[in-house]
């Protein structure tokens, strides 16, 4: 039954946050005598710290305490990303640094006040001594002999090597009559959430600890602070409230984290932690700085015969829980594929420490790197060919009559639309009009016109297999789902995700409904509190439609299986004669014959006159589990036009087209803002996005002022369109949908501006294209041919 | 108008009408008017984004008029007439803005909505029916970090000329 998944049903969670009721982390109340911590931050990139004095901080009125390095260390071990790859170097981190500082930003010292303002001022008043030492800031350079060493585990800093290659790859190769090479640079960029992080843990009675924080990954996060505080993790309850977007940003487990939960159970009083927008930008994960050197050697159609990739990613200071600080680097390297048919491929996939922030996983992760790298070698095949960049695409591609097919990096693809999203996509944006009026010159009216192309596969819904394929042996993988008829016969289902703007109320109250045969106003949903749901690994990497909603499909399906047991026996059938659906059980092609909802929950609780079939127990709940086959593989293609100033070198997006394939779509509505915001997001990181740090480790654009993030007036009308294929190898048949807007908005936005300076032979390569950028570049070109 | 002449570490009083009623709260001369909104006054819809007047947030009516409530103080604002979030239903309904976001999916989070809202009122008041344009230009004040900011444009659009919110 079909009733409610597909429907785009307004949000639930719409009302209280329209009305100012929803309540974020700072907006939990906070119980009397809560204490405010503040971090002092390092201002230097790697430096010896040689003294913290804390007497005139300790001094202020209102101040309980003023902790360094090696306070805190007595409370929160040091933390270790134990990513467990052949290549890969673990190195420890203290929460708050005892010896080293190894990025502006890194926390030095802790405050701890009555209050937050006090907090800052005490901030200011921390003297610390620094020896400044030498950095490695720049990502090729730190892997010199001569380079300043982050950490003593990681020789030549360089923390990850992996290295692959198919059979008779060379030989591929060298067979080849045309080979292009060109050297991709994708700049470091941020989730940047609306709502900076923040969390307050409150000691409860009996050493127990209550913690809300502004996470997408409850459960990890539970199981790290416990194992770092030493708190018994069966004493610690996360709880998260309404979380200000999250973008992966929130999917890592951060020292303040570590630092409040320690710190409560240390006074014994309640402490509470709420970051500001410098700090965000500064010491948040930031994502990106990625180098791909790709080598395409190809035949006289374009059609790829092999492919080498040399893929490099900064992970900044340290590898970070819980994701350690290679998956952007096997994912660059793995992803670069996509939807193309590419057998012989090669690469070596590195990541190497920088004195920068640390780098870690943003909405797409590597993906709109590496896809920046692939399609933009597809143009220039295109280009050298003289062929059409979509046609050399399409005949690229793998046909959906080929599907299910392995791709070579071992990833299956059970279902897709490649060849049909990119001409549906095409007829949208008129790709065919648009070319044929387009002049070689690419000038049409004063500017440059160009149109770009992305096509690409999304991985969405990984399960454990596809983590342990990368090393991430302790990401679980799985979720769960727990569906509760309760005596009323009301719903309550509980889910192991934890949502930042992505509607899961909704959602998932679309998915138990029909799972179970009842109405969707019947249903509420719950998660985001540890106390109350079971363990999952939560919500980030486009997996929440997949896991969660696989695993409240095999729940709700159990309990719906007991209602009709009971419900049999209630009205003397055998059970595989009656039927559940809209909220009632009937014996099959006699309606009149059936019994409702509520007399069946009353029965399973023991609240009525009738008796449970023998053997059956009471209560109507059932919780399983889903762990979804290695991933589960979206795709899109997006199409983007451009115009290009040839004055101040600014980028205007005229026309943009999406046509996604998320297979069963729950919520038309809802995937349509994810894929919204999503390109937003992919035109600021296309066009103006970037954290720039100078030679000596400073970061330059800390403030939104100076960190541009795309306006209303940026980001044009979007053409959106729909294939759904759904996936057969997951339950449900959902692909996940979170990524796929930033993921080829980036690649074809940069497209299009490489098409529209074709004529005068400027490649693009890098990111953000920023305005002085292009204008530099055009200028150069005009000047050449001037002189 | 004369100066108030007033001590760094003393909390003063302040006096002011939000959403309709008399209110009053203590503030030291420093504290932010949202700061002073949300903790002191016990309204936390008005959100914070940035401290620094750049996200838009923070937004609130202050006599009338949208204004970022992190680069004031709270000391600023006695005797004015506030507007937050918290003051835009009327009972359990929606207003015809809010019930618009809510059909148009024009938040996701909901963190930057609150500031958008009373910006958006203010906007709709004095341009009534605005172009498409006009409301993208006012909607620049404001980073959504969710929506890509279609939805929101919709959303106004669809009160805009219809007798306002």
């Amino acid at each position: 039954m079909n009733e409610f998944v597909g429907r785009a049903l307004l949000r639930r969670e719409d009302a209280h946050l329209l009305r100012g009721e929803a309540r974020f982390i700072d907006d939990v109340p906070e119980p009397d005598g809560t204490l405010h911590l503040g971090f002092v931050l390092s201002p230097h990139a790697h430096a010896r710290i040689l003294e913290v004095d804390t007497a005139a901080a300790a001094a202020l009125p209102g101040i309980q305490a003023v902790l360094t390095g090696a306070d805190i260390a007595a409370h929160v071990q040091p933390i270790v990303a134990e990513v467990e790859i052949e290549g890969y170097r673990r190195h420890g981190r203290d929460v708050v640094a005892r010896d080293l500082v190894r990025f502006v930003g890194e926390a030095v010292a802790v405050v701890v006040a009555e209050d937050p303002y006090v907090a800052q001022d005490a901030i200011e008043l921390v003297e610390v001594s620094y020896e400044p030492l030498a950095a490695s800031i720049d990502m090729e350079a730190t892997t010199a002999a001569d380079a300043p060493r982050v950490h003593e585990a990681v020789p030549g800093n360089l923390v990850f090597e992996g290295r692959f290659a198919t059979e008779g790859f060379d030989e591929a190769f060298a067979a080849a009559p045309h080979v292009l090479k060109e050297r991709f640079k994708s700049g470091r960029v941020g989730g940047v959430p609306l709502e900076p992080r923040g969390c307050l843990a409150v000691p409860e009675p009996g050493g127990a600890l209550t913690f809300y924080t502004s996470t997408q990954i409850p459960h990890m996060l539970r199981t790290a602070v416990a194992k770092y505080i030493g708190c018994p993790e069966s004493r610690l309850r996360v709880v998260v409230p309404e979380v200000g977007g999250g973008f992966g940003t929130k999917a890592q487990i951060y020292p303040e984290e570590f630092v409040t939960a320690a710190l409560a159970r240390h006074f014994r009083r309640p402490v509470k932690w709420i970051q500001d927008r410098r700090e965000e930008l500064i010491t948040d994960i930031h994502s990106r700085d990625h180098i791909y050197e790709v080598e395409v050697a190809f035949d006289g159609e374009g059609l790829v015969q092999a492919l080498r990739s040399r893929v490099r990613t900064n992970a900044g200071a340290y590898s970070t829980l819980p994701f350690g600080c290679t998956l952007e680097t096997t994912g660059g390297a793995r992803m670069i594929v996509g939807p193309y048919r590419i057998t012989n491929y090669a690469y070596v996939a590195q990541a190497v420490v920088t004195h920068t922030g640390p780098v870690g996983a943003y909405r797409g992760v590597a993906q709109p790197s590496c896809y920046m790298a692939i399609e933009g070698m597809m143009d220039r095949i295109a280009r050298h060919l003289d062929i059409d960049p979509a046609e050399v695409r399409l005949r690229n591609m793998v046909p959906t009559a080929e599907l299910p097919w392995t791709n070579v990096v071992g990833v299956r693809y059970d279902t897709g639309s490649y060849q049909e999203s990119l001409r549906a996509a095409m007829e949208a944006i008129d790709y065919e009009g648009f070319r044929a009026g387009q002049p070689a010159d690419r000038l049409v009216d004063g500017k440059y016109r160009g149109i770009g192309i992305c096509s690409f596969t999304e991985v969405s819904g990984t399960g454990a297999p596809g983590w342990r394929a990368r090393g991430l042996v302790r990401l679980p993988g799985f979720d769960t789902g727990l569906v509760r008829v309760e005596p009323s016969g009301e719903v309550t289902a509980f889910v192991s995700h934890a949502h930042a703007g992505q509607g899961h109320y909704t959602t998932f109250a679309q998915v138990v409904a029909d799972a179970l045969g009842v109405d969707f106003a019947d249903v509420t949903i719950i998660e985001g509190d540890t106390a109350a749901v079971p363990y999952g690994t939560g919500t980030f990497a486009s997996r929440s439609a997949v896991t969660g909603g696989g695993a409240l499909i095999r729940a709700a399906t159990k309990v719906r299986d007991k209602m009709r047991r009971i419900a049999a026996h209630i009205l003397e059938a055998a059970v595989e004669d009656v039927v559940f659906e809209a909220g009632r059980a009937h014996v099959a092609g006699v309606e009149g014959h059936g019994v409702d909802m509520r007399r069946i929950a009353e029965t399973a609780y023991a609240m009525n006159e009738l008796t449970l079939p023998e053997g059956e127990d009471f209560g109507l709940e059932e919780t399983d589990f889903y762990d979804p086959p290695l991933v589960t593989m979206a795709n899109a293609s997006h199409i983007a036009r451009v115009a290009v100033d040839a004055e101040d070198g600014r980028v205007e997006i005229e026309a943009y087209a999406v046509v996604h394939d998320c297979g069963r779509l729950i919520n038309p509505m809802i995937v349509d803002g994810q894929i919204h915001g999503g390109v937003a997001q992919g035109i600021g990181e296309a066009l103006m996005e970037e954290f720039v740090y100078d030679d000596e480790g400073q970061i330059q654009n800390a403030t939104l002022l100076d960190y541009l993030l795309p306006t209303a007036e940026d980001i044009p009308d979007i053409t959106l369109g729909h294939i759904e294929s759904p996936t057969i190898d997951a339950v449900g048949g959902f692909k996940g949908v979170g990524e796929g807007g930033v993921i080829g908005a980036v690649p074809a936005v940069l497209n299009a501006v490489g098409d529209a300076l074709s004529g005068l032979g400027i490649e693009i390569a890098t990111k953000p294209l920023r305005p002085s950028l292009l204008a530099g570049e055009i200028r150069k070109v005009r000047d050449g041919s001037a002189s | 108008m004369s100066m108030v002449r007033v001590k760094a570490d003393d909390r003063h009083r302040v006096s002011l009408t939000v959403n309709g009623r008399r209110r009053t709260g203590h503030a030291e001369p420093r504290m932010q008017l949202c700061d002073f909104l949300r903790h002191e006054l016990g309204l936390p819809g008005t959100h914070v984004g940035c401290e620094h007047g750049v996200c838009g947030a923070c937004t609130v009516l202050i006599d009338g008029r949208a204004q970022r409530s992190c680069t004031q103080f709270a000391l600023q604002a006695e005797g004015t007439e506030i507007t937050t979030v918290e003051g835009l239903a009327e009972g359990e309904t929606l207003n015809r803005l809010q019930a618009a976001f809510r059909d148009h999916h024009a938040l996701q989070c909901g963190f930057c909505t609150a500031g958008i809202l009373m910006s958006a009122t203010h906007f709709l008041r004095e341009v009534p029916a605005p172009s498409e344009a006009e409301v993208r230009d006012m909607l620049s004040g404001h980073i959504c970090r969710c929506t890509g900011y279609d939805s929101i444009v919709r959303a106004i659009l669809s009160v805009a000329g219809e007798g306002g919110t």
